[in-house]
């Protein structure tokens, strides 16, 4: 008898169908695997075997043959374990009147017949939800990850006996509860911008930066807690929306860095090693392609501390994803595209001793030396970062003002504020915030009063500014208008805005 | 095209070029240049130099020294540049006065600012940002006038190019040939001076800059000009060899004042100890050459920026937020005026969010 399970194989971010089919026919014991299984998958005649005389099932005699079609795809990994089990059993009648044609089986087996949880379940039951199927047999372990599916009848099973059981009707297993999704319900505890002491220029340029989806660059001597900043960007990012939180949840569940929460509920906050490779950093891998460190920070942000040490190349490779917001992996098994729209904070010492513009401190590099030590990041690069401010180390107690050190969420509320404003002004342009904002937009949005023209001109003559400089200092006047809820992009806007072109005045 | 050369003009070019000369016998020869252009007396030396070998650098010696300076002049106008010798008509006037001037300056653009008047400005190689915001300054404001003299490193010799290279009154003395590129970041650098102003350097074309050669530069440095500004030199700095010797050959010397105590300006607080002018802008060195600064007419400051000003010249550099806080603004809004200060040439960022208040 022949018998056809359907399970899903991970392509990128996508799931698609496989079937597999067992045929058990008289003859000589044999055990055979076809149509394009990888090592991973062949592995699983034991795991089966193992699994079904462990669970007091009859592990069939004769010649089996299981088949994976489509035959072109290749599968990977030990999702298709549970399949290939229930459908041996089918073959070899041992579920006899189950309802198995119309229900999809991930998991993968252990040699006691335990369902173990599988990486990418998440995108697996989007897709197969996307393709009709309704009815899913899954490892307990993946259920809250599952939860967040709805329309669907997913069933938990820990064990193959269990799945067995369910399947013949002598056991009930309740399906697994949907789950309602609370933003920040899992947030990290810990990083708040009220803990951070002083900075006020630096907390101000973070708010900037969130509202308009600006990146950002902190500049500073050692310790004087750009990483804490940094922490705290997430804190202040706008809360996620369900469908952004699957997206992301998507990504984290291939990549298999999807905590017990089952979803991510909290911006991601990325801090990939300076020794990261381009693989890395942009996602691939050898036959699998598997989302890099930009695609696990999307919706979120990608630090990048002490960014003179990254390789050049790893970070030239981050510009086109920063313009387009996804990136495309091209490998032997095929070419996958995971979306990669985040925001970019890096930090860096202002020259390679540490102490260039410290009040105290007295630098001992010379002007060729700070020069070498900046020019490690290219200008192309340095220009998708709209904002570069200085973070220093004045003493907390020279502001003895008694200013309250503004909590997370009260910097939120503003930045809700003018990111609604954005909302309005870029219906139907397909972008979202000022950051993205092209020539064109540009143009509409960001006129200047001829006095602003002219404080635009003094900054140019003045700082010689690179003509590129332009459009970056005219978004961020548009964000902190926005801020101020101004229509108007006041002089004092484009001030400010100029004294966040750090970079310039350096180069 | 080689340029045109007197006899004793080409003795010199070989004097200077191909042979080997001691400050001796260069005050020798300036010595008897100094009485009219005897090229006998110049042929005398070049013999007995030629005769002693030791001091003949290169090249043939069966090859007439004349005929040598020719080739050598020769290959200098391939470069584009050309040479100013004692016998030259427009060897600058305060040059010919020190002890042992140079024998020829071999050029590189405009030979007209020679017989200008010379005013130089130097400082050491890192200086605060608010001194060298002020050179700039006051290099642009006397650039109008003179022209400015200095050397071509980083720092405060920048300072004074970046103020006076737009007019291209600037000259700029190399310790170095004129065709080596130092520092080797400069390289553009000085190609733009040599179109716009004046590169200087009394030494060969392919010599690299030695410890004597800055030493020698900053001689000419100071014999070039009529008065000398240090903008900032610590406790040993070079800048200060060349304010000893504008004292020496009887030029002014100016200084900005710094902070007691700061290292980078314990030079120039010494300077003026010692009786150097105080100098905290262009109309300090106008007046002591009896010259009227130009009236400049103030910029138009708004309220809150005078406000800042004020608040600014009061605490002297300061971070942005404790300005912020004296002048009961926002941090922003500071940053803001902050920007426009800088924009307008009355403040200047100073590194770590901290300003500093220019004079103006």
């Amino acid at each position: 008898m022949i018998a056809k399970i359907v399970c899903y194989a991970l392509q990128g971010l996508e799931g698609v169908p496989v079937e597999v089919e067992t045929d058990v026919a008289k003859g000589i014991p044999a055990y055979e695997m076809v149509g394009l299984p990888d090592a991973a998958v062949k592995e699983s005649k034991e795991r089966v075997r193992s699994a079904i005389k462990n669970s007091a099932l009859l592990f069939p005699l004769g010649k089996i043959t299981v088949n994976f079609a489509p035959a072109d795809i290749r599968k990977e990994g030990a999702a298709f374990d549970l399949a290939v089990a229930i459908s041996l059993l089918k073959a070899s009648e041992q579920l006899v009147g189950a309802r198995t044609q119309d229900t999809v089986f991930l998991g993968e087996l252990a040699l006691d017949g335990a369902v173990r949880p599988i990486a990418g379940l998440l995108p697996i039951l989007i897709s197969a939800k996307a393709n009709g199927y309704t009815r899913f047999v899954i490892p307990a372990g993946n259920a809250k990850e599952a939860a967040y599916l709805g329309g669907a009848h997913i069933y938990p099973v820990r064990t193959l006996a269990e799945a067995v059981a369910f399947l013949t009707g002598s056991a009930n297993i309740a399906p697994v509860a949907a789950a309602e999704f609370v933003p920040r319900a899992h947030a990290h505890r810990g990083a708040d911008l009220k803990y951070v002491k002083g900075q006020p220029v630096a907390r101000r340029a973070l708010e900037i930066a969130v509202a308009g989806g600006h990146n950002l660059l902190l500049v500073g001597p050692p310790g004087t807690g750009k990483t804490m900043l940094a922490r705290c960007l997430p804190t202040v990012m706008p809360d996620l929306s369900f469908e952004e939180a699957l997206e992301i949840t998507k990504i984290h569940s291939v990549a298999g860095t999807l905590g017990e929460e089952g979803i991510v509920s909290e911006r991601p906050f990325r801090t990939p090693h300076h020794t990261a490779t381009t693989v890395a950093m942009c996602g691939g891998g050898n036959r699998i392609v598997r989302p890099g460190e930009i695609s696990l920070a999307h919706g979120g942000v990608l630090f990048l501390d002490e960014l003179p040490e990254y390789k050049r190349s790893t970070l030239e490779a981050l510009r086109q994803p920063l313009e387009d917001g996804r990136i495309t992996v091209s490998r032997a098994g095929g070419t996958f595209t995971f979306p990669a729209r985040f925001m970019l904070c890096a930090s860096m010492n202002p020259c390679p001793c540490g102490n260039y513009g410290s009040a105290d401190k007295v630098c001992t590099c010379s002007p060729a030396e700070i020069r070498r030590y900046r020019k490690k990041i290219s200008g192309p690069l340095l220009d998708r970062i709209d904002l570069q401010v200085e973070v220093d180390n004045v003493p907390y107690d020279a502001l003895t003002s008694a200013q309250q050190q503004e909590d997370s969420a009260a910097v939120r509320e503003r930045v809700n504020v003018a990111r609604s404003i954005q909302n309005v002004r870029f219906e139907g342009d397909g972008i979202r915030t000022n950051a993205e904002m092209g020539e064109r937009e540009l143009a509409s949005f960001c006129r200047l009063s001829a006095e602003g023209e002219g404080i635009l001109r003094a900054a140019f003559e003045r700082m010689k500014l690179s003509a590129r400089a332009r459009s970056r200092i005219l978004k961020v006047a548009r964000t902190i208008a926005d801020l101020a809820a101004c229509e108007e992009i006041l002089p004092a806007h484009v001030y400010e805005a100029v004294s966040y072109r750090l970079g310039d005045s350096l180069e | 095209m080689t340029q045109r050369c007197s006899r004793a003009g080409k003795l010199l070019v070989w004097l200077a070029a191909c042979a080997e000369q001691d400050e001796r016998s260069r005050a020798d020869i300036a010595r008897v240049c100094a009485y009219g252009l005897p090229s006998a007396d110049l042929e005398k030396i070049c013999a007995a130099l030629i005769q002693t070998g030791k001091n003949r650098v290169y090249k043939d010696e069966h090859i007439a020294p004349e005929a040598e300076a020719e080739d050598f002049l020769a290959r200098l106008a391939r470069g584009g540049g050309y040479a100013v010798t004692l016998a030259d008509a427009d060897y600058p006037r305060e040059l010919r006065a020190i002890p042992d001037p140079p024998l020829a300056l071999f050029c590189a653009g405009r030979r007209e600012l020679l017989c200008a008047r010379k005013f130089c400005i130097v400082g050491a190689r890192v200086l605060p940002a608010w001194a060298q915001a002020t050179g700039k300054a006051i290099s642009a404001a006397l650039s109008q006038r003179f022209a400015v003299v200095t050397g071509i490193a980083e720092g405060g010799d920048r300072a004074a190019i970046d103020g006076a290279l737009p007019s291209g009154n600037l000259i700029c003395v190399l310790p170095c040939g004129l065709d080596v590129d130092y520092p080797a970041s400069h390289a553009s650098l000085k190609r733009e001076i040599a179109k716009k102003g004046l590169l200087v350097s009394e030494f060969p074309p392919g010599m690299r800059a030695q410890k004597f050669s800055f030493h020698a530069r900053n001689r000419v440095l100071a014999g070039l000009s009529q008065g000398v500004l240090v903008l900032a030199a610590g406790q040993k700095s070079g800048t200060l060899i060349t304010a000893d010797r504008a004292l020496a050959y009887g030029r002014e010397v100016f200084a900005l004042p710094h902070n007691a105590g700061a290292a980078q300006g314990v030079g120039c607080n010494e300077l003026i100890k010692q009786g150097a002018f105080l100098c905290t802008g262009a109309e300090d060195i106008l007046s002591a050459f009896g010259m009227q600064a130009d009236g400049g007419h103030p910029a138009e400051l708004t309220a809150d920026e005078q406000k800042m000003l004020d608040v600014l010249r009061l605490s002297g550099e300061e971070h942005a937020a404790l300005l912020a806080q004296r002048a009961g603004v926002p941090v922003w809004e500071a940053q803001a005026t902050l920007a426009s200060l800088e924009l307008k040439g009355l403040a200047v960022r100073a590194g770590g969010n901290r300003y500093a208040p220019l004079q103006k």
